[in-house]
């Protein structure tokens, strides 16, 4: 179960460090992203609190959607950056 | 009228008296209640810190609440909120279906779990 591969010509330079990802929260049976579920959320975001894209952790798109409600609630109701500490 | 069911949560301010929080708790759950709000549910997770300071404040009093309620009621909710200056922040979220499931589950006790990276995902 691979999606379709991230570059379709073999000489790229980039295609070495490209990997394919199936979606976490597909395989673990999500239903619904919580903004609650803080420390699920962490995982998708990076240390200056952006929301990590796709192409980094292979997210289905529909989980993605999800998950970018998610974090802009939970910064919303001050529960996760909007711009981490240490980077402001 | 047509009913929804809602989450609301919302952040009190923390340099409140412990009376004066709980008036605050019990005021709206009055409000919702005497608008034709069902509660199904109110958790009060206490103090917690913000991740970014709000009205100049480092930590919050959160409140979370579950209800069905005609969707009227919504607008004049969030007047209230808004208006009452003990209030940091709220969010609204109207519940749909899938939403409802996992309402289900979170009630029965199931969490869900994301699985960890196994290592076949890192080849």
């Amino acid at each position: 179960m691979r999606g379709k591969p991230a570059l379709k010509n073999p000489q790229h330079p980039r295609k070495t460090n490209i990997r394919q990802r199936e979606c976490l929260f597909t395989k673990s049976g999500f239903l619904y992203v919580d903004y609650k579920q803080v420390d699920v959320l962490k995982k998708f975001i990076n240390d200056q609190g952006k929301i990590l894209p796709r192409r980094v952790t292979g997210t289905s798109a529909k989980f993605q959607r999800q998950l970018t409600d998610a974090v802009k609630r939970a910064r919303h109701l001050g529960l996760l950056p909007f711009v981490a500490e240490n980077f402001r | 009228m047509a009913q929804t069911y809602y989450e609301l949560t919302y952040i009190v301010n923390p340099v409140l008296e412990e009376d004066q929080l709980k008036a605050t708790v019990d005021k709206f759950n009055t409000f919702l209640s005497d608008n034709g709000a069902l509660i199904d549910e109110v958790q009060q997770w206490g103090m917690r810190s913000l991740a970014y300071p709000i009205k100049k404040k480092s930590s919050g009093y959160y409140v979370n609440a579950y209800f069905t309620a005609p969707g009227a009621i919504i607008v004049k909710l969030e007047r209230q909120l808004e208006i009452d200056d003990n209030v940091l922040r709220y969010l609204t979220i109207k519940y749909d279906n899938k939403m409802l499931q996992y309402r289900e589950q979170q009630k029965k006790g199931v969490v869900q779990v994301l699985r960890e990276r196994t290592e076949e995902d890192k080849k």
